[in-house]
Protein backbone atom coordinates (compact mmCIF):
# COMPACT_ATOMS: atom_id res chain seq x y z
CA UNK A 1 0.00 0.00 0.00
CA UNK A 2 2.60 2.48 1.06
CA UNK A 3 4.75 1.56 -1.59
CA UNK A 4 1.73 2.02 -4.38
CA UNK A 5 1.43 5.72 -2.47
CA UNK A 6 5.11 6.32 -2.50
CA UNK A 7 5.45 5.63 -6.32
CA UNK A 8 2.58 7.82 -6.73
CA UNK A 9 4.48 10.78 -4.96
CA UNK A 10 7.96 10.01 -6.56
CA UNK A 11 6.19 9.89 -10.46
CA UNK A 12 4.38 13.33 -9.57
CA UNK A 13 7.19 15.18 -8.08
CA UNK A 14 9.23 14.02 -11.03
CA UNK A 15 6.49 15.39 -13.29
CA UNK A 16 6.58 18.46 -10.76
CA UNK A 17 10.38 19.46 -11.26
CA UNK A 18 10.18 18.23 -15.19
CA UNK A 19 7.49 21.20 -15.19
CA UNK A 20 9.12 23.48 -13.47
CA UNK A 21 12.96 22.85 -15.12
CA UNK A 22 10.97 23.77 -18.45
CA UNK A 23 9.73 27.19 -17.21
CA UNK A 24 12.84 28.00 -15.44
CA UNK A 25 14.07 27.31 -18.85
CA UNK A 26 11.44 28.98 -20.62
CA UNK A 27 11.97 32.66 -18.49
CA UNK A 28 16.06 32.00 -17.99
CA UNK A 29 16.69 31.80 -22.14
CA UNK A 30 16.83 34.36 -23.59
CA UNK A 31 13.37 35.38 -26.02
CA UNK A 32 13.08 34.51 -29.50
CA UNK A 33 15.27 36.30 -32.48
CA UNK A 34 13.23 39.68 -32.29
CA UNK A 35 13.51 39.44 -35.60
CA UNK A 36 11.90 36.43 -35.85
CA UNK A 37 8.56 38.50 -34.54
CA UNK A 38 9.30 40.37 -37.75
CA UNK A 39 9.42 37.63 -39.71
CA UNK A 40 6.24 35.83 -38.39
CA UNK A 41 4.14 39.02 -38.73
CA UNK A 42 5.98 39.98 -42.79
CA UNK A 43 5.03 35.73 -43.58
CA UNK A 44 1.53 36.57 -42.38
CA UNK A 45 1.52 39.14 -45.45
CA UNK A 46 2.58 36.51 -48.18
CA UNK A 47 0.68 34.57 -50.32
CA UNK A 48 2.10 31.41 -48.52
CA UNK A 49 2.36 29.35 -51.53
CA UNK A 50 5.74 27.97 -50.46
CA UNK A 51 6.54 28.41 -54.34
CA UNK A 52 10.05 28.90 -53.77
CA UNK A 53 10.58 31.24 -56.85
CA UNK A 54 11.95 33.87 -54.99
CA UNK A 55 15.15 31.36 -54.13
CA UNK A 56 14.28 30.89 -50.71
CA UNK A 57 13.42 27.87 -49.35
CA UNK A 58 9.31 28.81 -48.81
CA UNK A 59 7.73 31.90 -47.33
CA UNK A 60 8.78 32.09 -43.78
CA UNK A 61 12.27 31.52 -44.86
CA UNK A 62 11.57 34.83 -47.35
CA UNK A 63 10.09 36.77 -44.75
CA UNK A 64 13.36 35.92 -42.86
CA UNK A 65 15.44 37.48 -45.12
CA UNK A 66 12.92 40.73 -45.76
CA UNK A 67 12.93 41.48 -41.87
CA UNK A 68 16.71 41.69 -41.80
CA UNK A 69 16.90 43.65 -45.22
CA UNK A 70 14.13 44.98 -47.36
CA UNK A 71 16.35 45.03 -50.41
CA UNK A 72 15.60 41.28 -50.54
CA UNK A 73 11.92 42.52 -51.97
CA UNK A 74 13.81 43.85 -54.93
CA UNK A 75 16.54 41.45 -55.54
CA UNK A 76 14.59 38.80 -55.44
CA UNK A 77 10.89 39.50 -55.68
CA UNK A 78 7.87 37.40 -54.80
CA UNK A 79 6.40 37.12 -58.19
CA UNK A 80 2.71 36.15 -56.94
CA UNK A 81 2.86 39.43 -54.50
CA UNK A 82 3.28 41.63 -57.92
CA UNK A 83 0.44 40.14 -58.72
CA UNK A 84 -1.90 41.45 -56.11
CA UNK A 85 -1.93 44.87 -56.02
CA UNK A 86 -3.89 45.30 -52.55
CA UNK A 87 -1.46 42.33 -50.31
CA UNK A 88 1.60 44.20 -52.06
CA UNK A 89 0.41 47.38 -50.39
CA UNK A 90 -0.42 45.85 -46.97
CA UNK A 91 3.05 44.67 -47.00
CA UNK A 92 4.39 48.34 -48.35
CA UNK A 93 2.35 49.82 -45.14
CA UNK A 94 3.47 47.09 -43.22
CA UNK A 95 7.38 47.92 -43.71
CA UNK A 96 7.06 51.57 -44.42
CA UNK A 97 7.88 51.70 -47.94
CA UNK A 98 6.20 51.98 -51.57
CA UNK A 99 5.41 48.55 -53.00
CA UNK A 100 2.72 49.72 -55.42
CA UNK A 101 4.02 49.77 -58.25
CA UNK A 102 5.20 46.51 -59.38
CA UNK A 103 4.01 46.50 -63.01
CA UNK A 104 1.89 43.75 -65.15
CA UNK A 105 4.25 40.94 -63.90
CA UNK A 106 5.18 38.02 -66.14
CA UNK A 107 3.40 35.21 -66.81
CA UNK A 108 4.63 31.25 -68.66
CA UNK A 109 4.56 30.43 -72.41
CA UNK A 110 5.90 27.08 -74.01
CA UNK A 111 7.25 27.81 -77.02
CA UNK A 112 6.27 24.78 -78.90
CA UNK A 113 3.55 24.05 -81.12
CA UNK A 114 3.95 20.02 -81.13
CA UNK A 115 3.92 17.83 -84.04
CA UNK A 116 7.00 17.22 -84.03
CA UNK A 117 7.23 13.07 -85.29
CA UNK A 118 8.09 10.71 -82.82
CA UNK A 119 11.45 8.52 -83.66
CA UNK A 120 11.19 5.95 -81.18
CA UNK A 121 9.42 5.00 -78.03
CA UNK A 122 10.86 5.88 -74.49
CA UNK A 123 10.19 3.72 -71.73
CA UNK A 124 12.10 4.62 -68.79
CA UNK A 125 11.17 7.10 -66.07
CA UNK A 126 8.77 9.41 -67.07
CA UNK A 127 10.70 12.23 -66.65
CA UNK A 128 11.64 15.08 -69.23
CA UNK A 129 15.54 14.95 -67.78
CA UNK A 130 15.73 11.86 -68.03
CA UNK A 131 14.05 10.90 -71.02
CA UNK A 132 15.85 13.18 -73.63
CA UNK A 133 18.67 11.52 -71.84
CA UNK A 134 18.09 8.90 -74.41
CA UNK A 135 19.02 9.05 -77.96
CA UNK A 136 18.05 12.95 -77.44
CA UNK A 137 14.28 12.24 -76.58
CA UNK A 138 11.82 10.65 -78.61
CA UNK A 139 10.71 13.20 -80.63
CA UNK A 140 12.55 14.52 -84.11
CA UNK A 141 13.34 18.42 -83.07
CA UNK A 142 15.51 18.73 -80.70
CA UNK A 143 13.39 21.87 -79.44
CA UNK A 144 10.32 20.14 -79.02
CA UNK A 145 8.82 19.75 -75.63
CA UNK A 146 9.63 16.35 -74.24
CA UNK A 147 6.10 16.02 -72.61
CA UNK A 148 6.63 13.89 -69.34
CA UNK A 149 5.19 16.83 -67.13
CA UNK A 150 8.73 18.07 -65.14
CA UNK A 151 7.20 21.42 -65.41
CA UNK A 152 3.94 19.90 -64.14
CA UNK A 153 5.10 18.42 -60.99
CA UNK A 154 6.77 21.77 -59.99
CA UNK A 155 3.83 24.21 -60.91
CA UNK A 156 2.50 25.31 -57.57
CA UNK A 157 -0.98 26.57 -58.79
CA UNK A 158 -1.71 23.27 -61.38
CA UNK A 159 -1.44 25.63 -63.86
CA UNK A 160 0.39 23.68 -66.97
CA UNK A 161 -1.15 20.59 -68.14
CA UNK A 162 0.03 18.29 -70.80
CA UNK A 163 -1.82 17.83 -74.07
CA UNK A 164 -2.26 14.65 -74.41
CA UNK A 165 -2.78 14.79 -78.34
CA UNK A 166 -0.12 16.80 -78.93
CA UNK A 167 2.20 15.68 -76.37
CA UNK A 168 3.75 18.97 -74.88
CA UNK A 169 2.66 21.71 -72.45
CA UNK A 170 0.06 24.18 -72.23
CA UNK A 171 0.12 26.87 -69.59
CA UNK A 172 -3.09 28.12 -67.83
CA UNK A 173 -2.67 32.00 -68.78
CA UNK A 174 -5.07 32.69 -66.32
CA UNK A 175 -4.01 30.48 -63.55
CA UNK A 176 -0.14 31.39 -64.05
CA UNK A 177 1.57 33.18 -61.35
CA UNK A 178 4.72 33.51 -62.82
CA UNK A 179 6.61 32.05 -60.06
CA UNK A 180 9.47 30.71 -62.75
CA UNK A 181 9.36 27.02 -61.54
CA UNK A 182 8.73 25.54 -64.15
CA UNK A 183 11.54 27.82 -66.54
CA UNK A 184 14.03 26.41 -64.08
CA UNK A 185 13.25 22.40 -64.54
CA UNK A 186 12.84 22.48 -68.61
CA UNK A 187 15.48 20.24 -69.86
CA UNK A 188 14.85 22.22 -73.14
CA UNK A 189 14.58 25.60 -72.25
CA UNK A 190 11.17 26.07 -73.98
CA UNK A 191 9.46 27.87 -71.51
CA UNK A 192 9.68 31.44 -70.78
CA UNK A 193 8.41 34.45 -68.93
CA UNK A 194 6.93 36.87 -70.60
CA UNK A 195 5.34 40.20 -69.40
CA UNK A 196 1.87 39.54 -68.72
CA UNK A 197 0.31 42.03 -71.12
CA UNK A 198 1.67 40.35 -74.22
CA UNK A 199 -1.21 39.39 -76.66
CA UNK A 200 1.03 36.57 -78.40
CA UNK A 201 4.23 34.65 -78.40
CA UNK A 202 5.85 32.09 -80.84
CA UNK A 203 4.92 28.73 -80.25
CA UNK A 204 8.44 27.47 -81.63
CA UNK A 205 11.67 27.83 -80.23
CA UNK A 206 13.67 26.17 -82.97
CA UNK A 207 16.93 28.01 -83.14
CA UNK A 208 19.40 27.44 -86.16
CA UNK A 209 17.93 29.49 -89.41
CA UNK A 210 20.79 27.60 -91.58
CA UNK A 211 19.55 24.12 -90.77
CA UNK A 212 16.84 24.34 -93.25
CA UNK A 213 16.57 20.50 -92.32
CA UNK A 214 14.23 21.77 -89.44
CA UNK A 215 11.46 22.67 -91.58
CA UNK A 216 10.92 18.89 -91.84
CA UNK A 217 11.20 18.08 -88.44
CA UNK A 218 7.94 19.08 -87.85
CA UNK A 219 4.82 20.71 -89.39
CA UNK A 220 4.80 23.77 -87.73
CA UNK A 221 8.27 24.79 -87.31
CA UNK A 222 9.47 28.59 -87.32
CA UNK A 223 10.75 28.43 -90.88
CA UNK A 224 12.66 32.09 -90.15
CA UNK A 225 10.68 33.76 -93.22
CA UNK A 226 10.27 37.44 -91.46
CA UNK A 227 6.93 37.69 -93.28
CA UNK A 228 5.61 38.45 -89.52
CA UNK A 229 8.08 41.94 -89.25
CA UNK A 230 7.39 42.64 -93.06
CA UNK A 231 3.23 42.51 -92.41
CA UNK A 232 3.90 44.42 -88.93
CA UNK A 233 3.64 47.76 -90.38
CA UNK A 234 4.38 50.19 -86.79
CA UNK A 235 6.67 47.58 -85.80
CA UNK A 236 5.09 45.46 -83.46
CA UNK A 237 6.93 42.38 -84.37
CA UNK A 238 10.66 42.84 -84.73
CA UNK A 239 13.37 40.31 -85.28
CA UNK A 240 15.43 38.99 -82.20
CA UNK A 241 18.77 38.39 -84.26
CA UNK A 242 20.48 36.98 -81.66
CA UNK A 243 17.57 34.18 -81.13
CA UNK A 244 16.86 34.46 -84.65
CA UNK A 245 12.80 33.86 -83.90
CA UNK A 246 10.85 36.95 -83.87
CA UNK A 247 10.26 39.04 -80.75
CA UNK A 248 6.84 40.05 -79.86
CA UNK A 249 6.14 43.80 -78.08
CA UNK A 250 2.60 44.53 -76.32
CA UNK A 251 0.39 45.66 -79.07
CA UNK A 252 -1.76 42.78 -80.83
CA UNK A 253 0.18 42.13 -84.28
CA UNK A 254 -3.29 40.89 -86.37
CA UNK A 255 -1.22 41.13 -89.50
CA UNK A 256 1.69 39.08 -88.18
CA UNK A 257 -0.84 36.35 -87.04
CA UNK A 258 -3.12 35.64 -89.90
CA UNK A 259 0.19 35.80 -92.35
CA UNK A 260 2.35 33.50 -90.87
CA UNK A 261 2.58 30.14 -92.76
CA UNK A 262 3.08 27.96 -90.17
CA UNK A 263 0.55 29.86 -87.60
CA UNK A 264 2.42 29.34 -84.67
CA UNK A 265 2.02 33.05 -83.78
CA UNK A 266 -0.29 32.24 -80.39
CA UNK A 267 -2.57 34.48 -78.79
CA UNK A 268 -2.48 35.14 -74.97
CA UNK A 269 -5.76 36.05 -73.32
CA UNK A 270 -3.67 39.59 -72.82
CA UNK A 271 -4.76 40.31 -76.37
CA UNK A 272 -8.82 40.67 -74.97
CA UNK A 273 -8.75 43.40 -72.87
CA UNK A 274 -6.85 45.24 -75.81
CA UNK A 275 -9.57 44.60 -78.44
CA UNK A 276 -12.91 44.04 -76.89
CA UNK A 277 -12.92 40.61 -79.57
CA UNK A 278 -15.45 37.55 -78.19
CA UNK A 279 -13.39 35.05 -76.17
CA UNK A 280 -11.47 32.76 -78.27
CA UNK A 281 -10.55 29.44 -77.74
CA UNK A 282 -6.44 29.59 -76.65
CA UNK A 283 -4.34 27.38 -79.28
CA UNK B 1 40.40 0.91 -22.05
CA UNK B 2 40.07 -2.04 -24.65
CA UNK B 3 36.42 -3.03 -23.01
CA UNK B 4 34.87 0.75 -23.66
CA UNK B 5 36.03 0.61 -27.55
CA UNK B 6 34.61 -3.15 -27.42
CA UNK B 7 31.26 -1.68 -26.66
CA UNK B 8 31.34 1.22 -29.03
CA UNK B 9 31.73 -1.28 -31.62
CA UNK B 10 29.05 -3.89 -30.18
CA UNK B 11 26.75 -0.79 -30.30
CA UNK B 12 26.99 0.41 -33.50
CA UNK B 13 27.25 -2.37 -35.18
CA UNK B 14 26.47 -6.14 -33.87
CA UNK B 15 23.74 -4.74 -32.07
CA UNK B 16 23.01 -2.11 -34.33
CA UNK B 17 19.58 -0.31 -32.88
CA UNK B 18 18.07 -0.39 -35.97
CA UNK B 19 18.90 -3.81 -37.80
CA UNK B 20 20.05 -5.71 -34.43
CA UNK B 21 17.33 -4.58 -31.64
CA UNK B 22 14.68 -3.22 -34.16
CA UNK B 23 14.93 -0.33 -32.41
CA UNK B 24 13.68 3.62 -33.93
CA UNK B 25 12.37 2.00 -37.06
CA UNK B 26 9.96 4.77 -37.25
CA UNK B 27 12.47 7.77 -38.06
CA UNK B 28 14.66 4.86 -40.10
CA UNK B 29 11.93 4.54 -42.77
CA UNK B 30 10.62 8.22 -42.23
CA UNK B 31 13.17 10.29 -42.58
CA UNK B 32 15.35 8.20 -45.08
CA UNK B 33 14.70 9.46 -48.05
CA UNK B 34 16.93 12.29 -48.52
CA UNK B 35 20.65 11.98 -46.72
CA UNK B 36 21.08 15.59 -45.86
CA UNK B 37 17.59 15.06 -43.74
CA UNK B 38 18.99 11.95 -42.97
CA UNK B 39 22.20 12.70 -41.40
CA UNK B 40 20.84 15.95 -39.21
CA UNK B 41 18.36 13.41 -37.84
CA UNK B 42 20.32 10.51 -36.83
CA UNK B 43 22.67 13.38 -35.49
CA UNK B 44 20.01 14.85 -33.46
CA UNK B 45 19.21 11.35 -32.21
CA UNK B 46 23.17 10.87 -31.23
CA UNK B 47 23.00 13.88 -29.29
CA UNK B 48 19.37 12.85 -27.37
CA UNK B 49 21.04 9.52 -26.35
CA UNK B 50 24.14 10.97 -24.99
CA UNK B 51 21.60 13.78 -23.04
CA UNK B 52 19.34 10.60 -21.78
CA UNK B 53 21.77 8.54 -20.73
CA UNK B 54 23.62 10.79 -19.14
CA UNK B 55 20.27 11.40 -16.95
CA UNK B 56 19.08 8.60 -16.61
CA UNK B 57 21.88 6.82 -15.04
CA UNK B 58 22.38 8.73 -12.38
CA UNK B 59 18.62 8.92 -11.69
CA UNK B 60 18.09 5.43 -11.49
CA UNK B 61 21.19 4.50 -9.27
CA UNK B 62 20.94 7.45 -6.77
CA UNK B 63 17.16 7.70 -6.48
CA UNK B 64 15.15 4.36 -7.54
CA UNK B 65 17.90 1.64 -6.87
CA UNK B 66 18.35 2.74 -2.85
CA UNK B 67 14.61 2.90 -2.64
CA UNK B 68 13.49 -0.06 -4.51
CA UNK B 69 11.39 1.97 -6.71
CA UNK B 70 13.02 -0.05 -10.25
CA UNK B 71 9.78 -0.69 -11.21
CA UNK B 72 8.74 2.52 -11.77
CA UNK B 73 12.03 2.98 -14.61
CA UNK B 74 9.86 3.01 -18.09
CA UNK B 75 7.76 5.33 -16.85
CA UNK B 76 10.07 7.99 -15.28
CA UNK B 77 12.59 7.74 -17.92
CA UNK B 78 9.93 8.34 -20.96
CA UNK B 79 8.90 11.69 -18.41
CA UNK B 80 12.44 12.78 -17.94
CA UNK B 81 13.36 12.12 -21.19
CA UNK B 82 10.60 13.84 -22.76
CA UNK B 83 10.97 17.30 -20.91
CA UNK B 84 14.80 16.94 -21.07
CA UNK B 85 13.97 17.07 -25.10
CA UNK B 86 11.42 20.01 -24.61
CA UNK B 87 14.33 21.89 -22.94
CA UNK B 88 17.03 21.24 -25.43
CA UNK B 89 14.85 22.28 -28.58
CA UNK B 90 13.86 25.33 -26.62
CA UNK B 91 17.37 26.42 -26.00
CA UNK B 92 18.64 25.76 -29.19
CA UNK B 93 15.42 27.98 -30.96
CA UNK B 94 16.36 30.91 -28.90
CA UNK B 95 20.44 30.48 -29.07
CA UNK B 96 21.44 29.79 -32.54
CA UNK B 97 18.73 29.50 -35.15
CA UNK B 98 21.40 27.82 -38.05
CA UNK B 99 21.88 25.14 -35.77
CA UNK B 100 17.82 24.74 -35.28
CA UNK B 101 16.97 24.84 -39.14
CA UNK B 102 19.74 21.93 -39.71
CA UNK B 103 19.10 19.62 -36.12
CA UNK B 104 15.80 21.37 -33.97
CA UNK B 105 13.20 20.32 -36.41
CA UNK B 106 13.79 16.71 -35.67
CA UNK B 107 14.28 17.30 -32.15
CA UNK B 108 10.30 17.06 -31.49
CA UNK B 109 10.05 13.52 -33.55
CA UNK B 110 12.70 12.00 -30.94
CA UNK B 111 10.86 13.09 -27.77
CA UNK B 112 9.61 9.56 -27.19
CA UNK B 113 11.65 7.52 -29.34
CA UNK B 114 12.06 4.24 -28.61
CA UNK B 115 15.89 4.03 -29.92
CA UNK B 116 16.74 6.78 -27.00
CA UNK B 117 14.60 4.89 -24.68
CA UNK B 118 16.18 1.43 -25.19
CA UNK B 119 19.88 3.32 -25.02
CA UNK B 120 19.16 3.63 -21.86
CA UNK B 121 17.07 0.46 -20.92
CA UNK B 122 20.50 -1.36 -22.60
CA UNK B 123 22.66 0.73 -19.98
CA UNK B 124 20.87 -0.74 -17.27
CA UNK B 125 20.24 -4.04 -18.59
CA UNK B 126 23.80 -4.39 -19.15
CA UNK B 127 24.83 -2.84 -15.76
CA UNK B 128 27.30 -0.86 -17.42
CA UNK B 129 28.77 1.84 -15.21
CA UNK B 130 28.42 5.58 -16.22
CA UNK B 131 31.15 6.00 -18.28
CA UNK B 132 30.51 2.75 -20.04
CA UNK B 133 26.70 4.17 -20.35
CA UNK B 134 28.25 6.75 -22.06
CA UNK B 135 30.08 4.80 -24.36
CA UNK B 136 27.20 2.43 -25.40
CA UNK B 137 24.90 5.69 -26.08
CA UNK B 138 27.93 7.27 -28.35
CA UNK B 139 27.84 3.52 -30.00
CA UNK B 140 24.03 3.45 -30.54
CA UNK B 141 24.11 6.91 -32.20
CA UNK B 142 26.72 6.41 -34.01
CA UNK B 143 25.22 3.12 -35.66
CA UNK B 144 22.20 5.03 -36.29
CA UNK B 145 23.06 7.89 -37.98
CA UNK B 146 25.04 5.46 -40.52
CA UNK B 147 22.53 2.91 -41.08
CA UNK B 148 20.01 6.03 -41.75
CA UNK B 149 23.20 6.70 -43.98
CA UNK B 150 23.03 3.99 -45.68
CA UNK B 151 19.30 3.47 -45.85
CA UNK B 152 18.61 7.41 -47.38
CA UNK B 153 21.54 6.57 -50.21
CA UNK B 154 20.05 2.88 -51.19
CA UNK B 155 16.59 4.30 -51.34
CA UNK B 156 18.31 8.01 -53.72
CA UNK B 157 19.35 6.00 -56.07
CA UNK B 158 15.96 3.98 -55.42
CA UNK B 159 13.94 6.78 -57.21
CA UNK B 160 16.23 6.31 -60.67
CA UNK B 161 15.49 2.51 -60.96
CA UNK B 162 12.94 0.69 -62.70
CA UNK B 163 11.20 -0.69 -59.84
CA UNK B 164 7.99 -2.72 -60.13
CA UNK B 165 4.60 -1.19 -59.64
CA UNK B 166 3.74 -3.24 -56.92
CA UNK B 167 6.92 -1.99 -55.18
CA UNK B 168 7.25 1.19 -55.45
CA UNK B 169 7.24 3.39 -52.05
CA UNK B 170 7.25 1.18 -48.94
CA UNK B 171 7.43 -2.10 -49.98
CA UNK B 172 10.72 -1.90 -51.49
CA UNK B 173 12.45 -0.05 -48.55
CA UNK B 174 10.96 -2.81 -46.56
CA UNK B 175 12.63 -5.45 -48.73
CA UNK B 176 15.75 -3.56 -48.81
CA UNK B 177 15.89 -3.24 -44.92
CA UNK B 178 15.52 -6.86 -44.65
CA UNK B 179 18.48 -6.99 -46.79
CA UNK B 180 20.74 -4.37 -44.93
CA UNK B 181 19.57 -6.34 -41.92
CA UNK B 182 20.78 -9.82 -43.40
CA UNK B 183 24.05 -7.83 -44.07
CA UNK B 184 24.88 -6.62 -40.73
CA UNK B 185 24.05 -10.11 -39.09
CA UNK B 186 27.53 -10.71 -40.39
CA UNK B 187 28.99 -8.65 -37.48
CA UNK B 188 27.51 -10.91 -35.44
CA UNK B 189 30.43 -12.79 -33.17
CA UNK B 190 33.26 -9.87 -33.89
CA UNK B 191 32.19 -8.18 -30.53
CA UNK B 192 30.37 -8.63 -26.97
Amino acid sequence: MSTTILAVILLSSIGLIAGIAIFVANRVLPKEDPSLEKANEIKERLPGADCGACGHPGCFAYAQAVAKSADVLEKSPCRILAKDEEASQALGEFLGIDLSNSGPGVKAVVHCTGDSPRIGTYNGVQSCAAAIQVGGGEKECPYACVGYGDCVDVCPVNAIGIDSEKGIAAVDWDLCIGCGMCVAVCPRGLIELIPADTPQYLGCNYLSSKDIAGRKKCSVGCIHCRICVRSSEQGEVEWNETKDLPQFSTVLAVDAIEKCPRKIILKTTAHLAETDAPPQERS
Amino acid sequence: MSELIAIFFSMALVNNMVLGKFLGLCPFFGVSKKTSSAFSMGIAVLLVMLVASAVTWPLFHLLLVPYGFEFMRTVIFILVIASLVQIIEMSIKRTNMTLYNALGIYLPLITTNCAVLGITFINIDQQYGFAQSMVAALGAGVGFTLVLLIMSGIRERLDLADVPKVFKGAPVAFLIAGLLGLAFLAFGGMVG
